[in-house]
């Protein structure tokens, strides 16, 4: 089976920085990978690529085995299958429903089925009843929650979460991991980005490690259960 | 939204119902700011209004800039007090039938303590020639108005020449000139009718000088020529030429007063 | 001084007796400044948008100007557009001057600048985040920057309120364009300038009153919009 992506001689560089160089990289759908390095290593540079809100400089990106032609048209078909969650999130000022409703909209759905997705995203957060609320008036944790069903709602091919759980307390960290994990068995294939090895524990799948841009051996002696390299070829 | 959709509903009717208004025929006439300024219009339009069906558009500028529109073609009849520049409207081929409407006189006017003597004065000339001698303050139109360019008249019969600090050249209308020199208590010259309506209340200044032949303001109204600018009303224009030089128009002219006196002369037939 | 107190009691006096020339110089004033506005703000909105958003040669000499076109005397704009529809002017044909629309035409070019300006300093100080929280959501680049607008619908309204502002509260270009005729063209503001001129001022200073009044009551149903 194709892989969901497939890098090849990917670099992304700001003027004469170079911030990511991939030289072949796969990512299979149906599972959970973990997208881990220190700080600056090119982690949301390389989630926004795969979120095609910005291209590569030079390489090629494959999704679902047919190569991306960094253009209007078929980006905007592609955007509908790769979803980006923020590390902090932009909530529209408008009400929760609102902000759901936003990408539905793009996707001509009845005002039945929006109704229906949104009250079934609100509840995966433990925020059932928030319909009418005003984004600007929530918590931090409600925000980060609203963000995520946002993204679910849309039942996206891929779901694309950009340090998800670095503002959030414990309580709201666990329910967020508890959704996230049970995404590939929804029909949505993840790649997150964490900096807590616990939770990269939990998340399991495979593991994205890079430095300076570029894919590297993680530091760790101790795998955990399903850890692997990234994958070659 | 609704109440917002409705308001601009409601607006939309109104600007409909104001450009409606417009429906009526619609006569453009430039003037200076004194005639409108004199509230004789108040009383000399609507007869002519009514007994017409037409709304007459009073533009009330500058005398240079009256004569201007006449020249562009922006109005359909010119009603000033600039003889000369009259003439030269006429002889240049923008205006057509032109006649006399009305006249009334200038004034020398100044602070009552009249430091130039000038009630002394014998002609306006010598009036000029003394306050230039005594440099008192003398504020000007600047504006090549009818005041102006009879101002400038006088100047040259004295053979005095208007320079210094002491000669204001103000660049506006009658009114603003006349509160200017109230404030610096200053002389100028000043058409009869602007004067008294400032007299008591805006200004302190008296008339220290009146009654000579030179001083002489008439009014003149000209029809602008439609072989030169074809849209123009013409018809309508030189009925209300003939309306302001006929019976109805000249008793309204005679009968006119402000503060009770009366401001414009007719002719005598 | 004492023309301060006596203007008050003129104005409450113009307005209880519902006097018939400060009334229509009070409709043509906000007909006027309404339609100007409300084409301004079409030109000029999306105008500030395109020009915040888009990337292009020349952007920085475009803002440069923009910025210049705010300090546009009122007279002279109101001379420029005299030149266009004067009949010795190109529009001549249309017989536009002295008329209403004229002075809608005077005031939406003198307008449509703030506008854009207050338009372009709102999406310059957006959250960098909207456009592509949007794009990720699956808008397109149009359906972004339309959701980037009601985003900054504040400041937004900010700018239709700064233009309004200032058609309402302008002389030069009703003067030079409607003529201040009685009953058709004349508004507050051409009626305060002649009033001042035959050295009525305690009656310019009423009419100022009412006319500020009549600015208060717009911008409270303009900030009560912008609340919203």
């Amino acid at each position: 089976m194709e892989p969901l992506y497939r890098l090849k001689n990917l670099r992304k560089c700001y003027g004469s920085r170079e911030v990511l160089a991939i030289e072949d990289l796969s990512i299979r759908e149906g599972g959970i990978y973990t997208l881990t390095g220190p700080n600056g290593s090119g982690k949301s540079t390389l989630l926004g690529i795969l979120a095609f809100l910005s291209p590569p400089t030079t390489g090629e990106v494959l999704f679902a085995g047919e190569s991306v032609a960094w253009n209007p048209r078929s980006l905007l078909s592609l955007r509908r299958n790769a979803t980006l969650l923020h590390q902090a999130p932009y909530l529209f000022d408008t009400s929760v429903r609102g902000n759901i409703t936003f990408g539905l909209k793009t996707r001509g759905l009845t005002a039945g089925e929006q109704q229906r997705r949104v009250a079934e995203a609100l509840e995966m957060v433990d925020l059932v009843g928030f319909e009418k609320r005003k984004a600007r008036e929530l918590s931090g944790g409600e925000v980060q929650r609203v963000a995520l069903a946002r993204a679910l709602a849309l039942k996206p091919r891929v779901l694309l979460l950009d340090e998800p759980l670095a503002n959030v307390d414990r309580k709201c960290a666990e329910l967020l991991v508890e959704v996230i994990i049970s995404l590939p068995a929804r029909g949505t294939s993840v790649i997150v980005s964490t900096h807590d090895p616990a939770h990269r524990h939990r998340f399991g799948g495979n593991r994205i490690h890079l430095v300076a841009g570029r894919p590297a051996v993680p530091p760790h002696h101790a795998h955990g259960p399903g850890l692997t390299e990234p994958e070659a070829g | 939204m609704h109440t917002t959709t409705r308001l601009l509903l409601a607006l939309t009717i109104l600007l409909a119902l104001c450009a409606g208004a417009g429906a009526e025929e619609r006569l453009k006439m430039s003037t200076t700011t004194s005639t409108q300024d004199s509230g004789l219009l108040r009383v000399l339009l609507p007869p002519f209004e009514k007994e017409n069906h037409c709304k007459v558009d009073v533009i009330a500028v500058g005398t240079g800039q009256a004569i201007k529109l006449g020249e562009a073609g922006d109005v359909d009849v010119v009603f000033v007090h600039a003889r000369k520049m009259e003439d030269k409207f006429v002889a240049d081929g923008y205006g057509v039938n032109r006649r006399d409407v009305m006249y009334n006189d200038f004034v020398v006017i100044g602070p009552k303590d009249d430091p130039a003597g000038v009630a002394k004065a014998k002609t306006a000339a010598e009036a000029l020639k003394m306050i230039a001698a005594k440099q008192a303050t003398f504020i000007s139109r600047g504006d090549k108005s009818g005041t102006h360019i009879k101002e400038k008249e006088l100047w040259q019969a004295a053979g005095a020449e208007p320079k210094g600090n002491w000669y204001v050249d103000a660049g506006q209308g009658m009114g603003p000139v006349i509160t200017m020199a109230t404030e610096r208590q200053g002389y100028t010259l000043a058409d009869r009718g602007t004067y008294n309506a400032f007299k008591g209340q805006k200004t302190n200044l008296v008339i220290l000088f009146q009654g000579e032949k030179g001083l002489f303001n008439p009014y003149g109204v000209i029809a602008v020529n439609p072989r030169k600018f074809p849209h123009v009303k013409y018809d309508l224009a030189m009925r209300f030429v003939d309306f302001v030089t006929g019976p109805e128009g000249q008793r309204i002219i005679a009968g006119y007063k402000a503060h009770g006196e009366p401001v414009f002369f007719i002719y005598k037939k | 001084m004492d023309f301060f107190v006596e203007s008050f009691h003129t104005a409450f006096g113009l307005i209880a007796a519902g006097d018939p020339d400060v009334m229509n110089a009070v409709t043509v004033s906000i007909v006027v400044s309404f339609w100007s506005t409300l084409f301004a703000a079409l030109a000029g909105i999306p105008a500030g948008v395109v020009i915040g958003v888009a990337d292009f040669p020349g952007k920085r000499g475009m803002v440069t100007l923009l910025n210049t076109l705010m300090a546009l005397p009122t007279v002279v704009v109101g001379l420029f557009v005299y030149s266009l529809i004067s009949r010795q002017g190109p529009f001549g044909a249309y017989g536009l001057l002295f008329t209403p629309e004229a002075m809608v035409i005077g005031q939406t070019v003198l307008a449509v600048p703030i506008m854009a300006n207050f338009t372009l300093s709102a999406i310059k100080g957006a959250d960098p985040r909207i456009v592509p929280t949007a794009l990720t959501l699956g808008a397109g680049p149009f359906g972004s920057i339309c959701r980037l607008t009601i985003e900054l619908r504040f400041g937004i309204m900010a700018a239709v309120i700064a233009g309004f502002g200032r058609v309402i509260a302008e002389v030069g270009v009703a003067m030079m364009l409607g003529g201040n005729i009685r009953g058709y063209t004349r508004t507050m503001t051409t009626a305060i300038a002649m009033e001042t001129g035959k050295g009525e001022f305690a009656l310019g200073l009423a009419l100022g009153l009412i006319l500020m009044t009549v600015a208060l009551v717009v911008n409270l149903f303009l900030n009560l919009l912008q609340q919203r």
